[in-house]
Parts: structure tokens; sequence; C-alpha cells
């Protein structure tokens, strides 16, 4: 596909808030696997394949898919921490692979992520100061007392305490910790957030003052963020609009609302109904579509639909036509639904 | 046919003793699923390994209650005779399969170790056995995969195989500790509907332990909710969702942010962390997070007060001021 007719698809078919700040456009991120003692390449693992989609300014964009569907390895490529197959990343009108070094390292500033466990991702041997100092640090931002000012303000601003300052990771709880994540993120003044599962590690009603505090500060930075997520009704509360992934492609995207309304593809309608709702009444009531089977393995070779082996409706055609992402305003990827 | 009275288990830290399981009672029938859901350390599956013998003392301690199970106390019995209960009369499922299968041995070596010892079958009969169960959880061609290591079983497929591990003495009760947790919401819809079958056709009792509302209201006929060691409130489950009493209940279900409702609304968290076991406040113990506490929340523990439409809860607050008689009940 050429690169013109991209921007032209793209161009005329998102709803977003702003102007794009973020563009991917025919992202392929594939592994390649040995096998045997003579560690021969046996083949490829298409993460991700063939994902093209925008992120306007001051929008959330969620991506939800079960494990192993790419959601993780997107986010990877797109901040440019594992390779890209093929295919590019724009940001702010820059090419990222055309960006040399110094340049890359500007990109990085621009660009923060939030990751799911709050424990691991927080060096235990750093106070609070200090890690949301690092990135400040690392940037050249409020050289010595302006550094320490900021880091309260920031400790404020995601509703930490300042005066906890000097104290260390182990002597917060996960919420709390997760809150110095996000401050660590918000550091370097980013315009985009990548989220990656970042409330799936903390309590119910941890979870709810967290999804606050992102929605909060998205309204008073104007940030953009990526949200991934496993858990739909969590997508659905804080996304613009959602993006559905399934081994590798994106099946889905459309308004957050439109979406959960009238989901188009089977995929998405088996992923929806299969959320057990918090109300007795309507879950004894409800009529499933429970997908036969597991996702397949993404080290086989598709020639149709990569869905067709659990869809409910696939046809001789679905085996042999691979669908490729249609509509403007709701695009589906599927040969039996209908894109808008 | 389960009964737990009282039952109160403790642990010592360098922080102090935490009381992770302080006067819990309840019983659980034949047939029914009893759900149990609360945040972490709120002394859920505590309770669940104290009834199992499995609470490691030390640092653990079961300081008081019982738990009758057909007229024999679990709590005081020796590891021998639990041995005879344990796997056979009452199961348990783990969240994490991965780790709560043997990955040095094959599928049949551990599915057929718990009917030989428990039902004395031979090895022929045993395999036969577990084969038919890997059958009726719905893992195709178990004659072949029976004899895989579990890392051969993706996730979905390994709770499968606990699931029948569990099951392959008919137990008259399964204890169930988040098992669809780690699942795609997919396979939890495959798992949830399994463990339904299941029941039906054996007639086990479940206990449903899992900090998920949605998962309470698909499976769940009654519903404790713990907070600090205690059972807060305690009610059948369409009473429990449409009438909650206790604070922290309704917290939970205004903080869950839900596909069956409008975009857009605000959730409503419950303030503050979770509280810190081995330091609790004096009084409720929830009132540190509580929006509607009074004075005597402060000194006094809440006793146990009947809900209007059943049940019971713990709070001194009558929120809606519904409930004609706010008195105290006894707790089942």
């Amino acid at each position: 596909m050429s690169e013109q007719a991209t921007v032209d698809r793209n161009g005329t078919t998102e709803v977003g808030a702003g102007r794009p700040i973020l563009k991917v456009d025919n992202l392929r991120v594939h592994f390649p696997f040995t096998r045997g003692i003579i560690r021969r390449e046996h083949g490829v693992i298409r993460a991700v394949d063939d994902v093209s989609f925008e992120l306007h300014e001051g929008e959330t964009l969620g991506i939800v898919g079960e494990s192993g569907c790419g959601k993780s390895t997107m986010a990877r490529a797109i901040l440019n921490l594992i390779p890209v197959t093929s295919g590019q990343v724009w940001f702010e009108g820059d090419r990222l692979d055309s960006l040399a070094e110094s340049q890359m390292h500007a990109y990085r500033r621009r660009l923060q992520m939030i990751f799911q466990d709050p424990f691991s991702s927080l060096n235990p041997r750093m106070t609070v100061g200090a890690i949301i100092g690092e990135p400040m640090r690392v940037f050249n931002l409020h050289a010595g007392r302006s550094r320490k000012l900021e880091v309260m303000r920031l400790m404020d601003l995601v509703g930490l305490n300042p005066r906890f300052l000097n104290r260390y990771p182990h002597e917060f709880s996960g919420g709390q910790r997760q809150r110095i994540g996000i401050a660590r993120a918000l550091a370097v003044q980013p315009k985009v957030v990548i989220c990656d599962e970042p409330v799936s590690a903390l309590d119910v009603s941890i979870q709810a003052q967290v999804i606050n505090l992102l929605m909060d500060l998205k309204e008073e930075l104007g940030l953009a963020y990526i949200f991934i997520s496993h858990d739909l009704s969590v997508v659905r509360h804080i996304s613009d609009r959602v993006g559905v992934m399934y081994l590798g492609r994106l099946v889905e995207t459309t308004e957050s609302a439109r979406l959960y309304d009238d989901p188009r593809h089977p995929y998405t309608q088996a992923l929806l109904s299969a959320v057990p709702l918090p109300n007795p009444d309507t879950e004894a009531q409800r009529q499933r579509t429970v997908l036969s089977g597991e996702v397949p393995s993404p080290e086989m070779e598709f020639t149709g639909c990569r869905f067709a082996s659990r869809c409910p409706i696939a046809d001789a055609e679905c085996r042999t036509t691979d669908p490729t992402l249609d509509g403007e305003v709701h695009q589906v990827a599927c040969l039996k639904a209908e894109a808008s | 046919m389960l009964s737990i009275e009282d039952l109160r288990v403790q642990f010592k830290t360098d922080d102090g003793i935490v009381k992770a399981v302080d006067g819990v009672s309840f019983d659980v029938r034949p047939g029914e699923t009893l759900g149990i859901v609360g945040e972490s350390g709120s002394g859920k599956s505590v309770t669940n390994l104290a009834i199992m013998g499995l609470v490691p003392q030390p640092p653990g301690r079961i300081v008081g209650g019982t738990a009758m199970f057909h007229d024999a106390n679990l709590l005081t019995m020796s590891q021998s005779q639990l041995c005879k209960i344990r796997g056979n009369r009452i199961a348990m499922i783990f969240q994490d399969p991965m780790t709560a299968l043997n990955p040095f041995l094959t599928i049949a070596d551990q599915l057929t170790e718990v009917t030989r010892l428990h039902l004395g079958h031979t090895r022929r009969k045993a395999l036969d056995h577990a084969i038919e169960m890997l059958e009726r959880v719905g893992i195709p061609a178990a004659a072949n995969r029976i004899h895989d290591y579990p890392h051969q079983f993706s996730g979905g497929m390994r709770q499968r195989v606990m699931i029948a591990m569990a099951l392959m003495c008919k137990p008259d009760v399964l204890i169930a500790d988040e098992p669809t947790t780690a699942l795609d919401v997919t396979i939890q819809a495959q798992i949830l509907d399994l463990m339904r079958e299941l029941q039906e056709d054996d007639g086990t009792a479940i206990i449903m332990i899992t900090h998920d509302l949605g998962v309470i209201a698909n499976i769940c006929q009654r519903v404790l909710v713990m907070y600090a060691g205690k059972i807060v409130e305690r009610a059948d489950v369409a009473s429990l969702f449409a009438d909650p009493r206790h604070p922290y209940t309704r917290g939970l279900l205004h903080s869950i942010p839900r596909i069956d409702e409008g975009v857009g609304e605000v959730l409503t968290p419950i303030e503050g962390q979770p509280p810190d076991m081995a330091h609790l406040p004096p009084g409720c113990p929830f009132r540190p997070r509580c929006v509607h506490a009074i004075d005597s929340c402060q000194t006094d523990e809440p006793p146990v007060y009947a809900r209007p439409a059943g049940g019971t809860y713990r709070c001194f607050v009558d929120v809606d001021q519904r409930t004609a008689h706010h008195k105290e009940a006894k707790d089942e």
C-alpha cells in the first residue's frame, strides 16, 4: 500500500478531538523463532501485523484484546523499545525511523509510559523523590532546588503527600505506587502517555481512584492516552475511541459509545457478551455468545481471517480471504459485518 | 454441611499480630454457590486455607473457632485425618494453575494420584477415570493429551485440568480461589459455564472467592462481603446488588466501571487505602474510609444488624433510614 493512499484513508476517517499527534501506518512486528538443537529459523510470530491508527491531541484511545493479541508489543514498538519489522510511526509529523539518536531522545520525552506492575516498575533502592526526579535529570530539567519543588508539585498533583519525598517504594501501597509511576511519567511534560494495563494489579476500590486521577490529569494537562487493557469495562469508561485487537490485527475501531452499543465484528460481540455483569438479574437472562476453542497460535500461517477458526458466522470464503479494516466512522475487518 | 463458627486466624509479623480472620461464621449448603468477595488482605483466602488445614503454622495460628464438616471439626483434626478429606470430600482450585500443578509430572501422574490415594483405584482404572474427567471438562483428544506436561497446556486448559483434578473424587465442597482471575474473558466465560454444569451434574457446593462482582453476579446464590478479616455484609445475591446496606459494599458497587450503563459518568471510588492489618484503628475498621461514619464508629465495633431483605450487615448507620427497626440481630 502506498504511503499517500494511507494518508488519504486515515485523513478522512478519524473522529477524534484535535489534530493527529501520533500516527501508526501498517505497523508490523514479527519475531523469528527457532526450533531444534541447531536453532534453525523455523518461522515467525506475527505479534503485530499491519496495524494502522491515529491518535489525536487530547484523546484517549483504548486498545482491548486478550493476552497474546499484540497490544503490549505494539506499545513497545511505538516507543521504539523493540525493532519494527515494517511500517511507520509518525509523531507530530516526524517519521520515527528517520530520527537521529539525539532526536530520538527528545521524542521519548514527549511520549511516556505507565506500566502494569507498580511493584517491579519502581527501583526499590531509590526514594520517591529520586524516582520522580530521574526523568528530569535525564532531560536536564529543573536543576537543583527547583527540581525538588517540581517533584513535590507532581506528588501533590497525583494525590501523594509531598512530605513523603524521602520514603521508599515499599512504604507505599499498590495504588500509591501506581501514583508514583504516573508522577514519573508526567515529570517531563509528555504529550502522549501509553498506559499498559495501569489498573489491572489494583484492588477494585483503588482502581477507581487511579482511573479518576488519569481522567483528571488528561483534562488538566491536555494529554492523549493510549490505554491498553484486557478489561472492557475500564476501557469503555476511560476511552473516547476503542480499537479491538485479535492476533496482531486491529479488527474493529470506532468511538467508544458506538463500539459498545453496536459491536459489528463477531469477535467484539463475543468479547462483550463474555464480560460478567455486576447485576444478577441481567446475568440470569443474558444470551451469551460463548466462543469455543482458544486463540490459535500466532506461529500459524493464516490464509483467510484469523478469527475464522472460532467465529460463529464464518464460512468458506472467510477461510480463504483475509479481510481488511474498512469503513470511516466505524471500521471493521470482517467479510460478514458491515462497516460504516 | 460445612459450618464455620467464629473462626479466628492470626499471623505473627514484624509489625505485630495480624488478625487476618477475626470471628468469621458461615454455612455452606449442599449444591449452592457461596461467593466471598473482598480486597487483597481482607481474609477471604486465609479463611479457606484454614478450612483446608493449609495455614502455615508458624507464622500463622488458628486461635479460635470451629469448622464442622459432617460432624467433625476440621480445625482439630490430625494431618492424617485431614488428608482423607482434603482432595477427596473438600477440594480446592487456585488462581494460578501453573504454580498449582507440578511441572515435573505429567497430567496423568497428577490426576491418577488423587483416585489411587483416596479411592484405592488401580493404575489402569485411575487412568481411565482421569481421561473421562478430562473429557468432561472439555479437553480435546484427552486420551493423548493426558501424557503431556502442564507447560504443554494453555492457561485456560490448565485451569480445566485443575478443575478435573479437584472433581476426581466428586467432592461435597469445591473451594475456588479466584479461579478465573488469570484468564482472558472469553476463557473465563467458558470456565464459569463449565463449573455451573459440573455443579448441576454432581451437586457439589462451591465456595467462590473473587474480587470480581461480575463473577459473583454470574454464578453465586449467596454472598459474603469481607473487610479487614470480618464479614461486613451477607445476603442473597439479588438483594445484595439491589440494596447493599454496608457502606463498603456500596462503595465497591459504585467504584466499578460497567459496560451495561451510560458512558461518561464519574466513578465514585472509596477514598483512602486498605487498612494496615497490623495496626487496625479502634472501632469499625472501615471508619477511616467511610463517608457515613458517626461518633460511635470511632470507639465501638458495630454489631450485626438484620438487613431488610434478609441477611445481615455490620454498621451503626442506617444509610437510607429504610430499616424501620435498626435492631441488632443474630448473625446466622
